[in-house]
């Protein structure tokens, strides 16, 4: 297992690197620059800025320098936000992201699982069907749509939550169901789908003629076998939601991460665009080795080290 | 003792049950399930009106008409006498209708003072003075216009050849002329929604096609194979997964020419790597069962390991997650839309219109509701034919 998991952190900084050199060389092929305005500047102006920036290195150069200084920890300056460094943006809007991101994932865990199964327990029952009706509608409607009823209804209708920002418990309610309205219904569904084929399986029909109890039953041997898709869907999920949605922000007025990284790409702020993309590279291949070793513990028969 | 057993009794009476191959068999339970037969008539609906419900419509979906923007499937009409009627439209004016609620179009203006806030109208000859001076007087007083303050439910009066008329007399009727409202633009909302739908479930149809043939296939085959060509594979995916799509879309539309194409190219691109992800899951706990071992054992191909044991032991998940995408599909072509990278102006999805209406959602929330209920009824349409086939492809349920 711990040779599986070392090859994995190899095998980790090996994709980040072609995550990287991908990203810069699309970023870097498409054309404008950072400061491609409305109104064109100066040609000594934008050398100067050019220069200042070091973008009239040679491509090879600028690569290398960023990989030199993110190595460092040094993440660059935003080409945009004059005097701000990647660094403060990172630590001003992950937390706020990552805030919001994580009670929707708990919200997503802690209800969509139970209600899955308890869907697939009941299969055709009156619960299973209101159940399969709400996820049916958390699908097919839009996260922004959600997000502006909960602002139009909540926050300006009752007045319940505030009109935007984050301050009291109670503003985190309306993004968080924003936020965790289509993966509860995704995990809901895929839930109850792998539980209902778990359920018709051999083993199953044989742990129950043994006498166990319909709990012991359905806990330890339905439920561990059908996690698996569902955690394949949510070691990702986890990654994308914390951090942050730019859907979500922009209605709710959160000054989360995922803003900057929208507005990152159409203005070309380059260090912007490299330094979140790597940072969400690297929590999602993190997330995704964790659902492989998962997988392992749930699933004695997986074998990894082959 | 013994006698020879009469001909015809032996053959022909004993008809044998016709055999049937995995994909009649299918369809034979498919058929049995109304839900899923419902979906399916729901989804061969849809899309018949997608292709030919715009030529029936009569309106284009690029036909403005700004005097009849903003106008709600769902209108108000007060008489004026003489069988003429007015819809008194939120932006302070009026609109000439009949009393079958066709509009007519907006009235002749004789004079419009905004600072007496009243315009004049010549309506089939009649002089017709709509007051909205109200709102102002009472909000200089300090109070407002609300529905429960009996003596202001409205915010206007009419004077009809300067006669004050009942403006309470209304009757609610519906839009016959644009069955489903205009938008801020007074096109025809009914019009683009079909209109929309092409787009729309393109881009749907594209994903859930990209999900099974390349997301499957991928993920089954990563599963299958395991060790070094599981984890290059795999890699492969997080890259993908990785990279900006939003960069991708934008350096797509410097190769090629923006609009759908591009949408569908950027979906093609990366749409099934969640797909690959959740059957590789599966194919790994799968591939240890005995079924396995024993096809492995009587020398069955990998291939047909792979795709006649494998992935049909799969299909629950992957039938959901496929079902899946089509939403998501919808909404990322949304997105990119919506900030500019999408299908350009006058054309429309449903994902633009939702968007489209989100800024009027006070005044006009139909225009955001006619959309959403479209992408609702496509999804429970999806559904429910997604839960008939899981059950309809489930070898174990084969007889």
């Amino acid at each position: 297992m711990s040779r599986y998991i070392a090859k994995r952190l190899v095998s980790m900084v090996i994709t980040l690197l072609i995550i990287s050199s991908l990203t810069f060389s699309i970023m870097h092929s498409i054309p404008g620059s950072p400061f491609t305005k409305d109104r064109a500047l100066l040609p000594e102006i934008e050398a100067a800025l050019m220069e200042k920036y070091g973008l009239d290195d040679p491509l090879w150069e600028q690569y290398l320098n960023y990989l030199g200084d993110f190595i460092q920890g040094d993440l660059g300056v935003s080409m945009q936000k004059i005097g701000v460094s990647v660094n403060d943006m990172i630590n001003q809007g992950l937390p706020v992201s990552a805030k919001v991101g994580s009670i929707a994932v708990i919200v997503i865990l802690a209800l969509g699982i139970p209600i899955g199964m308890i869907s697939a327990l009941k299969q055709n029952s009156i619960i299973d069907h209101i159940v399969m009706f709400i996820a049916t509608i958390g699908i097919a409607v839009p996260s922004f749509v959600v997000g502006t009823f909960i602002m139009y209804i909540f926050g300006e209708k009752l007045r319940l939550i505030p009109a935007g920002g984050l301050d009291g418990p109670s503003s985190y309610i309306g993004p968080v169901i924003a936020l965790a309205g289509f993966s509860l219904a995704y995990v809901t569904r895929l839930m109850r789908s792998t539980m209902l084929e778990v359920l018709r399986q051999d083993y199953i029909r044989t742990a129950k003629a043994n006498g166990l109890s319909q709990l012991r039953v359905i806990g330890k041997h339905a439920l561990k076998n059908a996690l698996i898709p569902v955690i394949t869907y949510v070691g990702p999920m986890v990654a994308s939601i914390l951090t942050g949605s730019f859907v979500i922000e922009k209605i709710f007025a959160l000054p989360g991460i995922g803003k900057y990284f929208t507005e990152s790409v159409t203005n070309r702020d380059y260090t912007v665009i490299m330094s979140i993309t790597l940072f969400y590279a690297a929590i999602y291949i993190f997330m995704v080795l964790l659902v492989d070793i998962a997988y392992a513990f749930i699933d004695p028969r997986i074998k990894l080290d082959d | 003792m013994w006698e020879p057993i009469n001909k015809d009794l032996l053959g022909g009476a004993q008809e044998t049950r016709k055999s049937l191959t995995y994909w009649q068999d299918v369809w034979r339970r498919l058929r049995q399930n109304i839900m899923a037969m419902t979906g399916l008539i729901m989804i061969i609906t849809i899309a018949l009106l997608a292709v030919f419900g715009p030529m029936f419509s009569g309106f284009t979906y690029s036909e403005q008409n700004t005097a009849l923007a903003n106008i709600a499937p769902n209108i108000e009409l007060t008489s004026i006498g003489d069988g003429d009627y007015v819809f008194v439209h939120n932006d302070y004016k009026l609109i000439n209708a009949t009393s079958e609620g066709e509009l007519l179009g907006a009235p002749e203006i004789i004079e419009d003072n905004k600072t007496a806030k009243f315009i004049l109208y010549n309506i089939n000859g009649k002089e017709v003075k709509f007051d909205y001076s109200i709102a102002q007087k009472a909000r200089t007083k300090g109070s407002k216009v609300t529905e429960t303050n009996s003596d202001m439910k409205t915010k206007y009066d009419i004077y009809v050849d300067g006669q004050l008329i009942d403006k309470y007399d209304v009757q609610s009727i519906w839009n016959k002329t644009y069955l489903l409202g205009t938008d801020n633009l007074g096109r025809d909302v009914w019009t683009r929604v079909l209109y929309g739908a092409r787009i729309s479930l393109t881009v749907g149809l594209v994903a859930s096609v990209v999900n099974l043939f390349i997301g499957v296939l991928y993920g089954g085959i990563a599963g299958y194979e395991g060790g070094k060509v599981d984890n290059i594979m795999m890699r492969i995916v997080d890259i993908i997964n990785s990279v900006p799509l939003l960069l991708i879309v934008i350096l797509l539309m410097v190769v090629i020419e923006p609009g759908l194409q591009t949408i569908i190219l950027t979906i093609g691109l990366v749409y099934w790597v969640g797909m690959a992800r959740l059957v590789r899951g599966q194919v790994l706990s799968l591939k240890e069962q005995e079924f396995v071992l024993a096809a492995r054992a009587l020398g069955v191909s990998k291939a047909k390991i792979v795709i006649k044991h494998l992935i049909p032991n799969a299909i629950g998940p992957i039938v959901v997650s496929m079902m899946m995408s089509i939403p998501s599909a919808i909404f990322t072509e949304a997105f990119l839309s919506f900030i500019g990278l999408g299908v350009s102006a006058p054309e429309a999805s449903w994902g633009t219109l939702a968007n489209d209406a989100l800024g009027g959602i006070r005044s006009y929330p139909y225009q955001l509701i006619v959309p959403s209920v479209a992408i609702a009824l496509t999804m429970f349409a999806f559904n429910f034919l997604g839960d008939g086939l899981r059950d309809a492809l489930d070898p174990r349920l084969r007889k």
